[in-house]
């Protein structure tokens, strides 16, 4: 892997991103609300929208606009929300932060979990390992979080009262509150996470086992262990990382719903009221925020390709 | 006995007086213990806690802990005194003269005078700051201090509800200092007469508030503190009050009214209410430019099914007017009910024997919008009117729809007083004339009530209101929804506002079963 590779790709983000800053801005321009209007409410005069308008530039020409947002956004400036009236910046770092948080935790459950449960389920293959295994998948492919959310809370919470049902507390301003109140949509957030790799495991363990070189491992007297772990997990892992990259992206999208359930101020959920509200400068950082961690996810996982396969090289 | 001016005010001041002893009186029954912390849900972010920007119930809640106003409003809808301790009026109502509790501090110490006041109403009247209380706070003309602790309000019209209108949810007292310098700092800092103070605030999390040891008051407030948590999803809110990690919700829906009422160690909280959901005609646009047609639609309509389809039973029936038994001065008029055969009659005379196809806009938000819409759908197909309903995100309709449109479906909060609600959305002059009805009889009704002082004669004249309204149906109103809430058992000295949208949480309490009260 040269540097020239590593330089093409990080230019090639940049790229997604520039083309992503003219949809979403192009996007917002369409929808149907008055910027003017979100930011005053219902009772502004017409000479107060006006003025308003004037100040933020919306009377320009829309080329014009987005230059000037994005000149902002390139010095880290993107611009002040219309509902809180706050800069956008800082708000939504920080509900990045909260999301992170989540989906980290979320990731580190599931890749404990996961792998061991498809590696259990491939060389169990047809038992009843295998079979719980993938009963307990299905589950979680099938059900969507809006329901394995509200089944946490509901027996979980109020009836076995174990757990606070919802809420969010930041862990640095109380550990062990914040961290039980974490559990339950960490859970919800790993299911279908947990589903999705450990039946990728197992399917791509299955296939890596009846290959040629590891029956060449074996013959060669290699403990079965080794040949397990050194031959086969190695090869059938690759795959799973294109997979958990994809979740990653699942994760800082999908997390809206548990965000929603569980009162998690994240940066889902702050989209999500910014959609409501026609919030156009917090939808529009929102999206290129959310687009750049994915860009940025998809080239780790790329490298990660090329470091655990030394056949993969990239010019 | 003769109603005169002198005994009205006469009759004010002694409820004023009253309501501020009333407390006290309860305290017979149950003395309030200071201390602990009172952690409320609330179902909005609070996007903006500017006391004079506030738009929604959960900022007016926070704007309400950290800031007072001149006057507020008693659960009966009556003036309480709040930084003003009494007030009078001319003998034709258009010359108010308030006087202010004297020693009153702000947060950071300055005393508030006259002068803040001054500057207070001066920036609401300022449409530059486009504060919503600028159409609520009555017709006044000017405002000036005449000592340290007595304020004049010069009204264009005669305005009997001034003192009512005056604890309208924007007019909170801020500093002359910060009207003038930076008036915008109050976006993200606080600094009130209220009985709390603003710790910290994270609009879609979390807003903290600790008493003011300085309040006028110095038994109020009895919490050290107030956490207002932000629960976007409406079952959260509920499992939680149930786990005992909040104290109160501060609004709730039917269907989770029902599930808490009667579950160990919780009060529902219920009030009869103006609040309502309603079906507007642009009385301009053709074919609800003929009030025959209007009134046939209504006439199709089964109202006691419309309250149990749209409140499960937990509201009252409504008659085409804004009014109900929950405002002050009114009176019952008779009550329309479901008549298709008239409906039909009314129709052919119209011209419309064949009924007619029209389009109804609700917005998706509250989803009760819809259920109206879908509910009056069917009711209408009796009479052969066929109702295509088309549901829109709520920033649509805004833009596109509301104050604009010919048939669409409305949501609105009770109002303090009759006045309100119809300055509000149907005399011609209306902040919000949707109907655009313009009817100069109802006008000029609506003029007299408020400038006279009698409540028999007011009574009357908001009747008179009332029927040219029921007859002519600028607007369809189903049903009025009762607002609820909940609390903890261990949480007292706190009741829901009919308005919803006033709170009153200075007096509320906790008791020793109180998780927080350590």
């Amino acid at each position: 892997m040269s540097a020239s590779y590593i330089l093409k790709r990080i230019a090639l983000i940049f790229y997604t991103l520039f083309i992503v800053s003219i949809l979403v801005f192009g996007i917002t321009q369409i929808l149907p609300a008055d910027a003017a209007v979100m930011m005053l409410g219902e009772n502004a005069t017409d000479e107060a929208l006006e003025a308003l308008r004037q100040q933020m530039g919306l009377n320009d020409p829309i080329w014009a606009q987005y230059l000037h947002w994005a000149t902002g956004v390139v010095q880290g400036d993107f611009g002040t929300s219309l509902r809180t009236g706050q800069p956008v910046g800082p708000a939504l770092f920080s509900a990045l932060g909260t999301s992170l948080t989540l989906a980290v935790l979320a990731l580190a459950v599931m890749l404990v979990l996961a792998i061991p449960m498809g590696i259990l389920a491939a060389v169990r293959r047809g038992r009843a390992a295998d079979l719980v295994v993938g009963f307990v998948s299905y589950i979680g492919v099938s059900l969507p979080e809006f329901v394995t959310a509200t089944l946490a809370v509901v027996v979980v919470a109020d009836i076995w009262g174990l757990l606070p049902p919802a809420g969010y507390v930041p862990l640095a301003e109380d550990f062990w509150g914040g961290l039980q109140r974490l559990i339950l949509p960490v859970s919800v957030a790993s299911i279908m996470m947990i589903a999705h790799v450990s039946r990728m495991v197992r399917s791509e363990l299955v296939d890596v086992m009846h290959t040629d070189y590891i029956r060449a491992a074996r013959l060669k007297g290699l403990t079965p262990r080794r040949v397990l772990i050194r031959h086969g997990l190695r090869n059938a892992l690759l795959p799973t990382i294109t997979i958990v990259a994809l979740d990653v992206g699942y994760l800082l999208g999908g997390i809206i719903v548990v965000e929603e359930i569980f009162s998690i101020p994240g940066i889902g959920r702050a989209l999500m009221s910014a959609i409501q509200s026609r919030d156009l400068p917090v939808i529009q950082a929102g999206v290129m925020i959310m687009a750049a961690t994915y860009s940025i996810v998809n080239f780790a996982a790329d490298l990660m390709y090329a470091w655990l396969d030394k056949r993969i090289q990239y010019d | 006995m003769p109603f005169n001016r002198r005994a009205f005010l006469g009759t004010s001041v002694a409820v004023a007086a009253l309501a501020t002893v009333l407390p006290r009186v309860a305290m017979a029954q149950a003395t309030p213990e200071a201390g602990g912390v009172l952690r409320v849900a609330i179902d909005q972010a609070v996007s903006v806690i500017h006391p004079l920007l506030t738009r929604v119930n959960p900022e007016y809640m926070t704007a309400e802990l950290l800031y007072s106003g001149l006057t507020r409003l008693g659960r009966d809808m009556q003036a309480e005194p709040d930084l003003a301790t009494e007030w009078q009026a001319n003998d034709d109502l258009t010359v108010w003269t308030f006087k202010l509790r004297p020693g009153v501090t702000f947060h950071d110490g300055a005393a508030c005078t006259a002068a803040d006041v001054v500057a207070t109403f001066q920036a609401i009247l300022n449409p530059d700051f486009a504060s919503p209380a600028r159409n609520n706070v009555g017709p006044i003309d000017t405002i000036e201090a005449v000592d340290d602790t007595t304020v004049r309000f010069t009204l264009k019209t005669a305005y009997a509800d001034f003192p009512v209108a005056l604890s309208y949810n924007n007019a909170r007292i801020i500093q002359a200092s910060v009207v003038e310098g930076s008036f915008e700092s109050l976006r993200t800092s606080a600094n009130g007469t209220g009985p709390f103070k603003l710790v910290s605030y994270e609009p879609d999390r979390l807003v903290v508030v600790e008493k003011n040891p300085d309040f006028y008051d110095p038994a109020r407030p009895y919490l050290d503190r107030v956490e207002l948590h932000v629960f976007p999803d409406l079952g959260a809110q509920v499992s939680s009050l149930l786990a005992g990690d909040i104290d109160m919700i501060a609004t709730l829906g039917p269907n989770d009214f029902m599930r808490l009422d009667g579950q160990d160690g919780i009060d529902v909280l219920r009030s009869a209410s103006g609040q309502f959901c309603n079906v507007n005609f642009g009385t301009d646009i053709a074919p609800f430019n003929d009030a025959r047609v209007r009134r046939a639609l209504a006439l199709t309509i089964d109202r006691d099914a419309m309250v149990d389809f749209m409140t499960e039973g937990l509201g009252t029936k409504g008659n085409d007017t804004p009014l109900n038994g929950s405002y002050p001065f009114f009176k019952q008029i008779p009550q329309r009910e479901q008549n298709i055969a008239e409906a039909k009659k009314l129709l052919a005379e119209a011209g419309l024997a064949d009924g007619f196809e029209a389009e109804l806009i609700a917005s998706d938000r509250p989803a009760i919008r819809t259920q109206l819409a879908v509910a009056l759908r069917e009711m209408a197909k009796e009479a052969g009117i066929t109702i295509n309903v088309t549901t829109m995100p709520h920033a649509t309709y805004l833009d596109q729809v509301w104050k604009k449109g010919a048939f669409y479906v409305g949501f609105y909060n009770m109002q303090p007083t009759p006045d309100g609600i119809m300055k509000l959305l149907f005399t011609s002059d209306a902040a919000w004339n949707e109907t655009r009805w313009n009817n100069t009889a109802f006008d000029a009704l609506i003029a007299q009530a408020r400038s006279t002082i009698d409540p028999a004669k007011r009574t009357e004249l908001y009747t008179e209101a009332q029927t040219l309204m029921n007859d002519e149906v600028p607007a369809i109103i189903p049903a009025f929804f009762d607002v609820l809430g909940a609390k903890r058992a261990w949480m007292q000295g706190y009741d829901i506002h009919p308005r919803a949208s006033v709170f009153r949480l200075d007096f509320a309490w906790l008791d020793a079963a109180a998780p927080t009260k350590g």
